[in-house]
C-alpha cells in the first residue's frame, strides 16, 4: 500500500465472513475492529416490520461499508511509529492470518454424495458473487476502483486443479506430494471483484486455435466441452478485430462448473459458466445460446474486467458497452433480422417494465445525499448500491444501458463509436503496463464523464441531450399515433401525442423518424416532435391510381407487383412507421387500417416491422389478416422468428373467427403440406432438422395450433388428434440431431390443447370419471415421463414440458390438485431445469390453493438449499406468482409469515446480496411499503401515545415517509414513519440511553474526519491466501463465521485516543475465547508459511483495553446528512464491540 | 381311439397356452371335452364293478392311467404302421400293439359285448384344434414316375434344398411408419410398465394409484451427468452419421487425466508422445508445440522451503 497522506492511522478493508486472527502492518503487529452491519440489518428486538424502515436501514448499512466511500467491516489501527511517514511515498504491507469455515456465500462447494475420492467424486468449488462479493472470502478492498496487481498461490489437492486469475507460473508439489500449489500471477492491474478461483478435478482442453486458451470442465465432459469450444475463437477474432486491440490478458481460461450462481460470470482473465452450457453436437436450441454466453463473458473480459469503473455510477458504460459490442456481435454472427429481432425484444422487455415498475436510471448521482432527493422514490429499494437492487431491476439496467450504447451508435455512427473503446482500451493498456507510481492506473477506471468526453473528442459530437434524456434521467416514452390523408392537399396528416404522465413516461422532445411507403416508394421524414405540436403534414409524392400497373419500389431498392385491391382508393398510403429504427426508448401504439398492416407485414422487409404488424393484426380478425399471416408463414425467406409469431397470430385471429372460418383448422394443411409425407398426408416425415428455419417453424407450429378452440371453446378434435399423430409417428431415427426439444414442444402443444374441465361441484377428479381425449393426454405424458427416467433427454426438457403438463392438467380440474409429485422433483439431486419446473408448479399450487404447508416449504427450501440459484429462483417466482398480495386478504398473510420474511431479509440472507434482495422484492409484493396489515397494532410502550398511535392506524394513507427511519436508533419500536423529525431523536435520546452515547455529534469527529476522508490506494503486493486445498477440511467444519462475526480488535496508542473525543469503553476481548478454541479446530488450515507460527503469541496481547470507536458515524456525517450514523446497522456494529467488561 | 396325432396335438396346445387362466382357447376345449369323456367311461367302469362313489382324486388317477393307456396304443399302433411304409394304421398294427403290451386280444369281443354293458353318450363335437400351418416355401415336388403315389409325399423343399424364401416387401410406406410407430409405442410402454410395476412409483391419482403409474422421481448425486451426456441410442446415431469427430475425442482424453495424478517424469512422456501410436503428422507436431502451463509437469518442491 502506498500512503499518500500524512497521519494515515487506519486502514479500511471488506471483509465478510472470514474469520481473521492476526493483522500485521509491516511487521507490526496492528489492533483491528472487525464488525459488519449488513449481518442484522434491523435489530431483532424491534418490532418494526415496514420495509420504507428496512431499505433504508439496508442501504445505511451498505454504505457504512462502502469500499467506493473508503468504508469497510475491517478496520486495522495503522502502529503509531508507522504514521509520520506519509510524506515520501512509503509502503505499508499489511498482513492479514485469517480462515474462512463453511462459507454461505462467496464459495461455492458443490460435493456430490457419492463413493469415492473428492476427485472422483467430481468435487469442486467455485467463488460467486453479485458485483463486488469477493469480501466475502478474502479480506480485500472489494471495490472496482481500487486496482493492484496479484500473486496467488493456491494449495490443492493432488488431483484438484485450481484455475484463478492471470497467468499460472508454476506447479509445485508439496513436500509430502499429497497437494500442490498453483502459483498465479497477475500483472494487469485488476481490482478485487475481478479476482476468482475455481477448483476441482477438471478435465482440461487447450483450444486447438488459440493455445493460451484453455477450457476446464468437470469429469467425463470432455467431449462435449470439445464440442461447445470449437467456436470461441471466431468471438475472440471477432472481438479484437472490431476494437482493433488484442485480447489485454496473456491467457484465457474458462470453467464449467455445476450450480453455478449465474450462466456466465466473467473475472480477470477467467470466465465460470454454468455447465449446463456445455451440448453435443446433436443440439440444436442450445448451441446459439452457449455461443451467445461465451460472447458475452468475452465482451466483459474487455470492459468490465479489463478496463473496470470509478463508482457504481459508471456501471452503465461498462455493461452498456459490452452489452453493445455484444450486439454487434450478434448482428455478424447470426445476421442482421437477428440482431434488430433481439433489439425490439430487449426494448419492449425494458419499455414494459419501465411502465409497469417505473424508471430505470443508468447514471444515479446523489447530489443532496438526502433521501428526498432519491431520484427513484418510485422504487422500494435503493439504487445508491449495487448490493441494494433487485435482480430484475440489475437486468433491466443492463439491458437498457445497451440500448443507449446502441442510441449513441445512431448519433455519432459506429465507427466513431469503435474508435471510442479502441481510445479508452489503449489508454488502458498503456497504463496497465506502467508502474503504480507513474499514476496511469486510473486511466484503466471507465467513468461516465471520462467516456462522454471521449465521445466528444472523437466524433466532436454534443450528445448531452441525449445522455440527459436516457442516462441521467429514468423512464421512456410513450408514444400514440394515428393519421389522416387529406386527398385535397394531398397530404399526411400525422397526429403523434406522448403520454408523460403514468408512472414511467418521461417527455420526448426532438427529432423523430417516420417512414411513409407509398405508392411511388418510401420516403423517410424528421419531423421535431416538441412542446405543444401534435399535428405533422407530411406531403405525400405520390397520386393516388389505381390502373396503372407498376411496381412499387419499397425502402431496400427492391421493385414489387402488389395485388391493390385492398387499398383504399383515395389515398396513396401503403403504410406508416413511427421510429422504424428503434432510436428512442419508447413504446409506439400507432393506428393504421387493418390493410395497411397486412401490406407491411408482406411487403416491409424489417423484421421489426413485420413483428409490429403481426402483433397489430390481432386485433383484425378477418380474411385478409388471414391471408395475409398465411403467406408469411409459407414465405421461406422470412425470418424464421416473424413466421413463428405468425403462427400465434394466425391462431388467435381463428379463435376470433370461429364462426366464420371455413376450411381445415388454421395451419394444419399448411403443416401437412410442408412436414408431412406426401402419400400420406396424416403422417408426418421422419425427422430431417438439417434446416434450422423449418426446424423451428416444425417445432412452433403444433403448439400454436393447440391453442385453437371451438365453439365450446375446446380445442378441436382433429387439431388434439394430429397433435397425437405427430407424437406417434416421430421418428428419429435417421435424424443427424436430437429430437428431444421437438418432443418437449408436442408436450407443450398437447398442455396448450388443455381446457378446464366441466367440473360438477365438489366431484373428487377420479381415474373413471377422466374425460375420454385427456386420458389419451395423460396416456402420452406418463409414457413420456417415465421413458424419461430410462432414457434421459438432453437437459431434460421432456420432463420439465410434462412437469408443467401435469400441473395444467391439475389447474383446469381435470386431475386430482396435488404438489407431492412435484414437491419430490423439485428435490435437491434433479437436474436445475426440471427443479425449477417443479418448484414453479409448487409455487403456483400455493397460490391457486393457498396452502400455507406449502408456501412453508418453499421458504424452507429458500433457507437450506444448497443452489444458491435455487433459493434465487423460489423467490423471484415467489415474487412473479405471488400467493397473495398486498391488495387482497389471505388467510395465508398472517403475523408468522411476516416475522419469518422479515428474519429473512434481515439476517437471513446475509451472505448472498442478490438473495436478500429478492426476500425484500418478496416482502414487498407480499406486503407493500408499509406496515403488514395482517400484523397487530406495534406495542406503542413508549412515551409517543395517541398522536403517534393515530398515525400508525393509517400507514396506508401515508406511504412516503418524511423523515428517514434511520433517525430512529436500532432498537425502538417507534414507527418513525410519522414522528416529526425533532421529536423521534428526542425520544429516541431519551428512551434509549446508547450505551455508547453513540448517535450524538461529536466535536472530534471533524478532526477525525479530515484524514479518514482522504481515500487511501491501495497496492496488495501480497494477498495470503487462505489456500482451500481440501474441500473437505471445509466441509467438515461447523464453524459457523456469520453467528460471531467480531474480531476483538486492540486500541495500542494513546495518541489515537486523542483523536477521539468520545467517551471511550473498554472494550473486553470477549472474542477471544471463541477465538482461540476455533483456531485449534480449525488447525487443520493451511495458512501462509510466514504467518504460521505467530498466532499464539498474539492471542496474549489481547488484554489490553479496548475502545469504542466510531469510523461510521464521522463518514456517513459527512456524505449522507441524514443521520446514517445512528442507524441500527452501525448501532449494532457499534455496540458488539464495546459492551463494557 | 384317440388318434395320436392329434392327442399330441392336443397336448402341445395345452402347454402352449399352458399358465393361461381363465381363457380357453378351441384347442383348450377340444381336449378338455375329450377328457371328461374319459371321466364317464372310468365313471361308469366302477359302477359296473359295483362302487357306489369314488374320490374324484381316484377317477382322476384312473382317468390319467386310461388316458395314458391309450395313448401309448396310439403311439405303437403308429410306429408299426410306419415300419411298414404306410401313414395310416390299420386293425392288424392295433392287434399287435395290444399284444405287444400284453393284453389278452381275444377276450375283447367277449369283453364288448357283455350285457351290463353301460352305454356312453359321445363326446360333444367341438371343433378339432387348427393346427398351426407348416411354413411352405415354394413348391412342394410331385413324386416322379417311379415312386408310387401312396408314398408320402415330399417334404418342404427348404426343408432339403436351399430355397429362397422371401414374402413380397411391404412397400405401402403408410403401414412401414404405422407398424413402426406402433411397435415403438408398444415396446415403451411395455418397458415402462414394467419398470413402473417393478420400482416405486408415484400416482397422480389418489383413488387408483395403478391408473398412471410414474416411475418415482429419484434424485441423483450427480444430475447434469445424465442430462447433458447423449444417451449410448443417441450416440450410436452420431457414429453412424459422422465418424470423424470421434476419432478427435479419443486422443487428447490422455493429456488432463494423467496431468493430475501421476508422477511428473510420466507425464511429460505422456504429452509429449503422440496418442494411440498414430504416425505423428500435423497433429502430432501441433501437439508438441503447445506450451500451457496446465499441461507442464507438476514441480517437485524445493528443499530450501525447509529452513
Amino acid at each position: 500500500m502506498f500512503v499518500w497522506m500524512v497521519n494515515l492511522n487506519r486502514i479500511k478493508l471488506n471483509s465478510k465472513q472470514c474469520r481473521i486472527y492476526r493483522v500485521r502492518v509491516n511487521d507490526l503487529e496492528a489492533p483491528f475492529i472487525y464488525n459488519d452491519p449488513t449481518l442484522e440489518v434491523c435489530h431483532h428486538e424491534s418490532k418494526q416490520r415496514n420495509l420504507n424502515y428496512f431499505s433504508s436501514a439496508y442501504t445505511a448499512a451498505v454504505s457504512a461499508v462502502d469500499p467506493d466511500a473508503g468504508h469497510g467491516e475491517l478496520v486495522i489501527k495503522v502502529p503509531s511509529e508507522l504514521w509520520k511517514q506519509g510524506d515520501e511515498m512509503n509502503v505499508l504491507k499489511v498482513y492479514i492470518d485469517f480462515s474462512l469455515d463453511q462459507p454461505k456465500g462467496g464459495l461455492h462447494f458443490v460435493v456430490p454424495d457419492v463413493e469415492g475420492s473428492m476427485a472422483e467424486r467430481a468435487a469442486h468449488v467455485f467463488s460467486f458473487g453479485y458485483q463486488n462479493s469477493t469480501r466475502f472470502w478474502f479480506p480485500c478492498v472489494d471495490s472496482y476502483s481500487e486496482l493492484c496487481t496479484w500473486k496467488l498461490e493456491f494449495t490443492v489437492d493432488s488431483s484438484m486443479v485450481a484455475v484463478s486469475c492471470g497467468d499460472l507460473v508454476e506447479t509445485v508439489y508439496t513436500h509430502d506430494m499429497r497437494k500442490k500449489t498453483f502459483h498465479y500471477v497477475l500483472p494487469i492491474p485488476t481490482a478485487a471483484p475481478n479476482i476468482s478461483l475455481a477448483v476441482g478435478p477438471f478435465e482440461i482442453l487447450v483450444d486447438p486455435y488459440m493455445h493460451e486458451v484453455t477450457h476446464f470442465c468437470l469429469p467425463q465432459l470432455l467431449p462435449l466441452l470439445k464440442h461447445s469450444m470449437s467456436y470461441l475463437h471466431e468471438i475472440f477474432e471477432f472481438y479484437e478485430e472490431i476494437l482493433t486491440c488484442r485480447y489485454p490478458y496473456s491467457c484465457f481460461k474458462t470453467v464449467f462448473v455445476d450450480e453455478a450462481y449465474v450462466q456466465v460470470s466473467s473475472y480477470a482473465s477467467m470466465s465460470i459458466f454454468s455447465t449446463n452450457l456445455l451440448h453435443s453436437a446433436m443440439i440444436i436450441d442450445q448451441t446459439p445460446l452457449t455461443r451467445q454466453c461465451l460472447a458475452q463473458a468475452l465482451a466483459q473480459q474487455f470492459f468490465g474486467c479489463f478496463i473496470s469503473r470509478m463508482s457504481w455510477a459508471d456501471e452503465w458504460v461498462l455493461k452498456g458497452i459490452s452489452g453493445y459490442i455484444y450486439g454487434l456481435y450478434l448482428k455478424k454472427t447470426f445476421g442482421v433480422n437477428q440482431y434488430r429481432h433481439w433489439i425490439k425484444e430487449e426494448l419492449d422487455k425494458i419499455v414494459e417494465y419501465e411502465l409497469k415498475m417505473g424508471g430505470v436510471l443508468l447514471h444515479p448521482t446523489f447530489v443532496g445525499g438526502k433521501d428526498k432527493d432519491n431520484p427513484t422514490p418510485h422504487l422500494h429499494f435503493s439504487i445508491k448500491h449495487p448490493h441494494t437492487l433487485s435482480w430484475e431491476y440489475y437486468k433491466m439496467f443492463q439491458c437498457k444501458a445497451h440500448l443507449v450504447m446502441r442510441l449513441i451508435e445512431n448519433r455519432i455512427s459506429m465507427e466513431f463509436m469503435l474508435q471510442v473503446f479502441n481510445k479508452l482500451l489503449s489508454l488502458a493498456s498503456t497504463a496497465s503496463s506502467q508502474k503504480y507510481q507513474s499514476h496511469m492506473w486510473s486511466q484503466m477506471l471507465v467513468s461516465t464523464h471520462g467516456f462522454l468526453k471521449s465521445i466528444s473528442n472523437v466524433s466532436g459530437k454534443d450528445i448531452g441531450p441525449l445522455i440527459k434524456q436516457w442516462v441521467e434521467q429514468s423512464a421512456v416514452v410513450k408514444f400514440f399515433g394515428s393519421f389522416a390523408f387529406n386527398r385535397k392537399r394531398n397530404v399526411l396528416e400525422l397526429e403523434i401525442r406522448q403520454d408523460y404522465t403514468s408512472s414511467g413516461t418521461q417527455k420526448y422532445v426532438g427529432p423523430i423518424k417516420v417512414t411513409v411507403q407509398e405508392l411511388d416508394g418510401s420516403f423517410n421524414h424528421t419531423l421535431q416532435i416538441e412542446e405543444n405540436s401534435l399535428k405533422h403534414d407530411i406531403p405525400c409524392h405520390s397520386k393516388s391510381r389505381r390502373n396503372k400497373k407498376k411496381k412499387i419500389p419499397l425502402m431496400n431498392g427492391e421493385e414489387v407487383d402488389m395485388d391493390l385491391s385492398a387499398m383504399d382508393a383515395d389515398s396513396p398510403l401503403l403504410w406508416i412507421r413511427i421510429d422504424p429504427d428503434m432510436s428512442i426508448l419508447r413504446k409506439v401504439e400507432f393506428e393504421q387500417a387493418d390493410f395497411m398492416w397486412q401490406y407491411q407485414l408482406r411487403y416491409e422487409r424489417d423484421v421489426v416491422a413485420q413483428e409490429e404488424a403481426i402483433s397489430a393484426l390481432e386485433k383484425f380478425p378477418t380474411p385478409a389478416s388471414r391471408l395475409a399471416l398465411t403467406d408469411i408463414l409459407e414465405q421461406d425467406q422470412c425470418f424464421y422468428k416473424v413466421r413463428q409469431g405468425a403462427c400465434f397470430c394466425l391462431a388467435k385471429i381463428a379463435n376470433s373467427m370461429m364462426s366464420t372460418w371455413t376450411g381445415p383448422p388454421a395451419m394444419k394443411s399448411l403443416f401437412t403440406r410442408m412436414f408431412c409425407c406426401k402419400s400420406c398426408p396424416n403422417i408426418v416425415k421422419t425427422n430431417n432438422f438439417i434446416n434450422f428455419q423449418s426446424y423451428f417453424l416444425q417445432k412452433t407450429m403444433p403448439v400454436a395450433m393447440a391453442q385453437l378452440r371451438d365453439i365450446q371453446n375446446l380445442c378441436p378434435k382433429d387439431v388434439l388428434n394430429f397433435i397425437l399423430d405427430l407424437i406417434k409417428y416421430n421418428d428419429n431415427r435417421k435424424n443427424k440431431f436430437s429430437d428431444n426439444y421437438y418432443r418437449a414442444e408436442l408436450i407443450d402443444a398437447l398442455t396448450n390443447s388443455l381446457t378446464p374441465a366441466i367440473s360438477i361441484s365438489n366431484e373428487v377428479r377420479t381415474v373413471d370419471n377422466l374425460n375420454g381425449d385427456v386420458r389419451l393426454i395423460l396416456e402420452e405424458i406418463t409414457r413420456f415421463l417415465n421413458m424419461e427416467k430410462l432414457l434421459p433427454s438432453y437437459r431434460n426438457t421432456i420432463t420439465v414440458s410434462c412437469l408443467r403438463a401435469i400441473r395444467t392438467l391439475q389447474k383446469n380440474g381435470h386431475i386430482p390438485s396435488d404438489p407431492s409429485l412435484f414437491k419430490s422433483y423439485a428435490e435437491y439431486g434433479h437436474f436445475v431445469d426440471v427443479r425449477v419446473a417443479a418448484l414453479e408448479a409448487v409455487v403456483d399450487y400455493t397460490r391457486v390453493d393457498r396452502s400455507p404447508v406449502e408456501l412453508q416449504w418453499l421458504l424452507n427450501m429458500v433457507q437450506n438449499d444448497p443452489a444458491h440459484y435455487i433459493r434465487h429462483k423460489i423467490l423471484s417466482m415467489l415474487g412473479k406468482n405471488p400467493p397473495f398480495t398486498k391488495a387482497v386478504d389471505s388467510p395465508l398473510c398472517n403475523e408468522a409469515l411476516v416475522d419469518q420474511l422479515w428474519k429473512l431479509m434481515n439476517s437471513g440472507t446475509s451472505h448472498d446480496w442478490r438473495l436478500r434482495c429478492d426476500a425484500v422484492n418478496l416482502y414487498y409484493t407480499l406486503f407493500g411499503l408499509t406496515r403488514p396489515s395482517c400484523l397487530p397494532l406495534p406495542e406503542l410502550g413508549l412515551v409517543l401515545n395517541l398522536k403517534e398511535k393515530k398515525a400508525v392506524l393509517n400507514p396506508t394513507v401515508k406511504p412516503e415517509q418524511g423523515p428517514g427511519p434511520a433517525e430512529v436508533s436500532g432498537h425502538v419500536p417507534i414507527p418513525s414513519s410519522v414522528a416529526p423529525p425533532p421529536q423521534g431523536l428526542k425520544r429516541k435520546l431519551d428512551s434509549v440511553v446508547g450505551p455508547l452515547g453513540s448517535t450524538s455529534p461529536e466535536p472530534g469527529q471533524v478532526l477525525q474526519e479530515e484524514d479518514s476522508s482522504k481515500k487511501f490506494k491501495i497496492r496488495e503486493d501480497e494477498i495470503d491466501m487462505e489456500s482451500p486445498h481440501d474441500s473437505q477440511a471445509f466441509i467438515h467444519h461447523h464453524l459457523n463465521m456469520l453467528e460471531r462475526p467480531s474480531t476483538p480488535g486492540k486500541e495500542p496508542t494513546a495518541a489515537d485516543q486523542a483523536l477521539l473525543s468520545l467517551p471511550a469503553t473498554p472494550l473486553p476481548s470477549f472474542g477471544k475465547e471463541a477465538n482461540s478454541s476455533s483456531k485449534h479446530g480449525g488447525g487443520e488450515h493451511h495458512h501462509h508459511h510466514h504467518h504460521h507460527h505467530e498466532h499464539k503469541k498474539k492471542k496474549k496481547k489481547h488484554k489490553h483495553k479496548h475502545k469504542h470507536k466510531h469510523k461510521h458515524d464521522s463518514r456517513e456525517k459527512e456524505r449522507d446528512s441524514h443521520a446514517c450514523s445512528n442507524s441500527p446497522a452501525s448501532g449494532r456494529s457499534m455496540r458488539s464491540p464495546s459492551v463494557s467488561d | 381311439m384317440a388318434d395320436p396325432a392329434v392327442m399330441a396335438g392336443g397336448f402341445s396346445a395345452v402347454v402352449r397356452s399352458g399358465g393361461g387362466k381363465a381363457t380357453s382357447s378351441p384347442a383348450e376345449n377340444y381336449q378338455l371335452a375329450r377328457r371328461r369323456t374319459l371321466q364317464v367311461v372310468v365313471s361308469s367302469l366302477l359302477t359296473e364293478c359295483g362302487f357306489e362313489s369314488a374320490e374324484k382324486a381316484a377317477v382322476e388317477t384312473l382317468t390319467e392311467m386310461i388316458q395314458s393307456y391309450i395313448s401309448e396304443v396310439g403311439r405303437c399302433a403308429k410306429a408299426y404302421c410306419e415300419h411298414t411304409a404306410r401313414i395310416t394304421p390299420t386293425l392288424s398294427d392295433t392287434v399287435v400293439t395290444l399284444i405287444e403290451m400284453g393284453f389278452n386280444v381275444d377276450t375283447l369281443p367277449v369283453y364288448a359285448k357283455r350285457s351290463q354293458r353301460m352305454v356312453i353318450t359321445a363326446p360333444p363335437v367341438t371343433n378339432a384344434p387348427v393346427i398351426p400351418k407348416a411354413l411352405i416355401a415354394g413348391q412342394k415336388r410331385t413324386h416322379p414316375s417311379h415312386i408310387p403315389s401312396h408314398f408320402p409325399e415330399f417334404p418342404d423343399p427348404h426343408t432339403y434344398i436351399k430355397t429362397p424364401t422371401f414374402r413380397e416387401p411391404v412397400s405401402d410406406y403408410q403401414v412401414v411408419r404405422e407398424k413402426a410407430a406402433s411397435q415403438r409405442r408398444d415396446v415403451e410402454r411395455a418397458l415402462t410398465r414394467f419398470m413402473a410395476k417393478t420400482g416405486e412409483t408415484q400416482s397422480l391419482f389418489k383413488d387408483d394409484v395403478t391408473a398412471f403409474p410414474l416411475i418415482a422421481a429419484r434424485p441423483s448425486s450427480i444430475p447434469y451427468l445424465s442430462a447433458l451426456l447423449p444417451s449410448e441410442l443417441e450416440l450410436q446415431t452420431l457414429e453412424e452419421t459422422d465418424s470423424s469427430e470421434q476419432d478427435d475425442q479419443t486422443d487428447s482424453e490422455n493429456m488432463p487425466g494423467n496431468n493430475l495424478n501421476d508422477d511428473p517424469g510420466a507425464d511429460k512422456e505422456n504429452s509429449v508422445l503422440p496418442p494411440g501410436g498414430v504416425v505423428p503428422s500435423v497433429k502430432a507436431s501441433e501437439e508438441n508445440m503447445i506450451d500451457n502451463p496446465y499441461l507442464r509437469p507438476v514441480k517437485k518442491p524445493k528443499v530450501r522451503r525447509k529452513k
